[in-house]
């Protein structure tokens, strides 16, 4: 998210502008995004802010604030630091798997497929992101069922059934399966700018494949890895769908905890707005390692 | 497709890889597609062909109510997010003030804080100062998740016109207002036409997004408010008769549409600026 | 550089402002009401259409059809699969445009204290007489100014009899044999009766506020808990034909249902006791059209309309004269209509102080979330 401003013609056109006023056009512009954003963004992220510092609130009850109770109680309790880690987790093992299962595939779509070709393979592959996600965890559970697909299928090949289905595996089933294109689509920008011919160039000096895939395509394309591996994880981190819809008894999420604090069978404001301040904190946090510790053109994805 | 078998892909590994992830990308979906023509409600096993839940799911009126509120949502917040989304777009990329980056940053937040975190914050805001304050008179309703869902789509079409405003020329619109035309004559004859397309594809990806929702709608909407999404998954809650398998082929095969038409505007748009001197 | 330092202006200055806002809304003390549910303005909706909030069992399109045919009202339904979600759905501010709702006892009283029910004008209902006895004065709801009965039952287990040998007849079966059942089994997803069948289990009551029964209520499902595939009231009925599941927590009436489809699928109250539930039909005071809610309530209680619910949707309906228009199949079925040595070792569900309240919420939190 570079600003554009670097780039826009700026003081210059305004100062042309002779029929109206010039401090409304930037008003007109700017004005009802602006406002729209306050109300329904800042305005409600501040209130969550507020409500979190109250403790045990439930609706209809007056908002007094008086400390940090609500943060406390999460780290005091074993179950719902158990949560935390759960959810880091389910976001840290998908973010491993996306990574694993995405490179091969970016890698051959970037490097392997030919020009013409290129684009319809990786349109093709990132076609099921349009499907409904809802009814792409709901057909997982189809497959992973006892008695599902993949059971139906191993039982007819003499192999033991595989009890999967309200297990932390169908989670990470579910979820890699979802944020796998996000990871494709974002490596492979990043691997179609491959510099070639420092691979030739490796090659020439002696290096094996192995050697030239770590030493020169791995750090060429680490920016893009870091990028990917972030969409992957902020968004694991705060999906709600597939740990609700495959994960069963078992697997309890912050955002599943969030969810049931507002609309489910427990209702704690003040602890699930707590709950969602951690989410969003860990999702800065992970940004703000990136922008640290990452490359610096990786920021600018 | 599979790429391993066309002489022009050299056989390798990852060739023989990708086909795998292909086949795990699509297994889902083609599950869901045969299943919606089995005859037995329960099994997984084959029990025969039938029609009998596209029947079903064709005659299901909750089922299309909530279609129909879900297109309505994503259309209004659509048209809503384009017009001042693209605005803040412009806005932004022309000006320099105080606060720009808080401004950006805030503008550009719903693209990284997870659904769940919004959903919360804008019922609270919902529940606790907007209906009080308006007496009564902002309820939760089919309008209180539009106002929600154009949050977002600001963000999705702000970033893709941003994208293609970097890329366009400045001098053109300058050299409209040397011509003597009106700043908004300006933005209307010459900069609307250069980012339609990126207006158009941000307006699709903010769309499905909409359509997709799960989170912010069940948060935002009130009851009687029943998007798609909330349909789906209280069935998938309550335990599902493969008519829901009838629904997701026939919204697979409409996004399948809508894309490749997307995807057919786009390539057309690119030929004709290539063509161009 | 300059936009550079505009931009590190304006974050202190924003943290600064910030700062400031959130410290006078947070010092000033008096504070503002979290979402109250506000009942001055009723929502005005179109007159021929009407909103029900109700179990997912409870309708099908044949009931809303007829409705719609006898009356010309429009009737939507929406479901809910716990009392809890239910009473979240109404304090989040999003059940104005009910202007029926089907709660559980308790869940009534939890709904009089927050003063979401309107009182019934029992002259506009008729039908009321033909209401069983022991449904017409209930403890939560003296007289039963605010609701009337629909359907009644008990809370046992569903089982697959084929596949379970020896068949389960007490809650100490599930503990006995968690390695069978391992992954297999369902347990309700509403707080109240899943630690009740614990502290049942163990011979304390339903309604106790002792927090020591209900730690060890507590203790006794964790316990069990790795054994237990998922928390739900509904989904359990495709997966439990499906023969994904072997057994199952359930409602009386939805062991019947089941077992209608498979009589292989056995429903059964344990031995040592289970809760007596009674669904109602209530009117919020947020009712946006409460004429269509009476004709509603009319409608469920005229006889023949009640019968045919019972022999459709296996309502046990406390409706006498519903009842005898029964066929004597379903009049006979014991586990839609228990006999009197069953009932007499069930308990209702009691409204329970605020404090032992919490305490359920706080065990069922750690329960599923562990």
């Amino acid at each position: 998210m570079s600003s554009p401003a670097s780039t826009s013609p700026s003081e210059s056109t305004v100062s042309k502008d002779l029929a109206t006023p010039r401090w409304l056009e930037p008003f007109a512009l700017l004005g009802p995004a602006g406002i729209w954003l306050g109300l329904m963004l800042v305005i409600p992220a501040l209130l969550i802010f507020e409500l979190s510092l109250v403790p045990g609130i439930r609706p209809g009850e007056v908002v007094n604030p008086s400390g940090l109770e609500n943060y406390f109680q999460i780290f005091r309790e074993d179950v719902y630091r158990q949560v935390v880690w759960r959810s880091l987790g389910f976001a840290l093992g998908t973010t491993a798997i996306c990574l694993a299962l995405g490179f091969p595939v970016a890698y051959f779509i970037a490097q392997m497929v030919p020009k013409k070709w290129r684009n319809l393979v990786l349109v093709g592959f990132v076609l099921p992101l349009w499907t409904s996600s809802l009814l792409r965890s709901y057909a997982w559970i189809t497959i992973l069922r006892p008695t599902g697909v993949l059971n139906s299928f191993l039982t007819s090949l003499g192999l033991p059934a595989l009890d999967i289905l309200n297990r932390p595996p169908a989670v990470f089933i579910g979820m890699s399966y979802s944020l796998l294109p996000y990871m494709v689509l974002i490596l492979y920008a990043s691997l179609e700018k491959l510099d070639r011919r420092l691979l030739e160039a490796a090659a020439d000096l002696g290096a094996n494949p192995l050697q030239s895939f770590w030493k020169v395509t791995v750090p060429q394309s680490l920016p893009g890895i870091a990028a990917g591996c972030l969409l992957v994880f902020i968004t694991g981190l705060g999906d709600f769908i597939d740990p609700e819809l495959l994960g069963g008894a078992s697997s309890m999420t912050m955002a599943r905890l969030i969810y049931n604090q507002f609309l489910g069978v427990t209702r704690n404001w003040g602890f699930g707005s707590a709950l969602s301040m951690m989410i969003v904190l860990a999702v800065s946090l992970a940004i703000a390692l990136l922008l640290k510790y990452g490359d610096r053109s990786s920021a600018n994805l | 497709m599979t790429p391993s078998k066309s002489s022009k892909f050299p056989f390798t590994w990852q060739a023989g890889f990708t086909a795998l992830m292909f086949g795990f990308m699509y297994l889902p979906i083609v599950v869901l597609a045969v299943f919606s023509f089995n005859e037995s409600p329960y099994s997984a096993g084959w029990k025969g062909f039938t029609w009998k839940w596209y029947e079903k799911f064709f005659s299901d009126s909750r089922i299309l109510s909530a279609l129909a509120d879900s297109l309505t949502i994503a259309f209004l917040a659509v048209a809503i997010a384009a017009v001042i989304g693209t605005l803040m777009a412009v806005g932004l990329s022309r000006y320099r003030f105080p606060g720009k980056s808080l401004y950006q940053g805030v503008a550009f937040l719903p693209l990284i804080i997870p659904d769940i975190s919004i959903a919360v914050a804008t019922l609270v805001f919902l529940a606790s100062i907007a209906i009080p304050l308006s007496g009564g008179l902002i309820q939760l309703s089919l309008g209180t998740v539009v106002a929600a869902h154009v949050v977002f789509c600001i963000s999705y079409i702000a970033l893709v016109v941003s994208t293609r405003l970097g890329n366009i020329n400045p001098n053109l619109e300058e050299a409209a207002l040397d011509l003597g035309a009106t700043p908004v004559q300006a933005f209307v004859k010459v900069l609307l036409p250069e980012l339609a397309p990126a207006i158009i594809s941000g307006c699709l990806l903010a769309f499905v997004l909409s359509m997709d929702d799960f989170l912010i709608s069940s948060f935002t909407a009130g009851g009687g408010t029943n998007t798609l999404p909330m349909e789906i998954f209280s069935r998938i809650r309550t335990g599902v008769k493969p008519d829901i398998n009838a629904l997701s082929v026939v919204l697979i095969l409409a996004s399948g549409l809508i894309f490749g038409a997307a995807e057919y505007i786009r390539y057309r748009s690119e030929q004709k600026r290539m063509s161009k001197p | 550089m300059s936009s550079r330092f505009v931009s590190r202006y304006s974050r202190r200055q924003f943290l600064k402002t910030s700062l400031a806002a959130l410290s006078s809304t947070s010092l000033a003390g008096c504070g503002w009401t979290l979402a109250e549910v506000r009942s001055d303005r009723p929502q005005t909706s179109n007159s021929n259409e009407l909103r029900i909030y109700t179990w997912s069992n409870y309708i099908d399109e044949t009931l809303l059809k007829e409705f719609t045919a006898q009356t010309g009202v429009r009737v939507i339904a929406d479901t809910y699969d716990s009392n809890d979600v239910m009473l979240a759905t109404f304090q989040a501010g999003k059940g104005v445009a009910y202007s029926v709702v089907y709660p559980s006892d308790y869940a009534i009283a939890k709904m009089l204290d927050l003063k979401l029910l309107a009182a019934l004008d029992k002259s506009r209902i008729s039908g009321l007489e033909n209401i069983l006895g022991k449904f017409q004065n209930s403890i939560y709801d003296p007289g039963n100014r605010h609701h009337v009965p629909v359907s009644w039952g008990t809370t046992g287990l569903i089982y697959n009899s084929e596949k379970l040998n020896p068949a389960p007849e007490d809650w100490d079966y599930l503990w006995q044999n968690r390695n069978t059942l391992s992954r297999k089994m369902t347990l309700l997803s509403e707080p109240r009766e899943v630690l009740g069948a614990s502290l049942r289990a163990q011979g304390f009551s339903y309604n106790t506020t002792n927090p020591a029964e209900l730690r060890k209520a507590y203790e006794k499902l964790a316990d069990l808990k790795p054994a237990i595939a998922t928390f739900t009231t509904d989904a359990w009925r495709d997966q439990l034909l499906a023969g994904d599941l072997l057994l199952a927590m359930g409602y009386s009436i939805d062991g019947v249902l089941v077992a209608q489809e498979n009589p292989n699928m056995k429903y059964v109250v344990p031995k040592s006791g289970s809760s007596l539930w009674t669904d109602a039909m209530v009117i919020p005071k947020t009712a946006p059209n409460p004429e269509a809610a009476y004709a509603w309530i009319n409608y469920m209680l005229q006889p023949a309309v009640a019968a045919q619910v019972t022999e459709r949707l296996f309502f046990a309906t406390p409706n006498q004269a519903a009842f005898d228009q029964l066929s004597t199949d379903l009049r006979d079925n014991q586990a839609l209509f228990p006999p009197d040595s069953v009932v007499e070792r069930c308990e209702n569900l009691k409204p329970l102080p605020q404090k032992s309240e919490e305490l359920i919420e706080k065990y069922w939190t750690k329960l599923t979330s562990s």
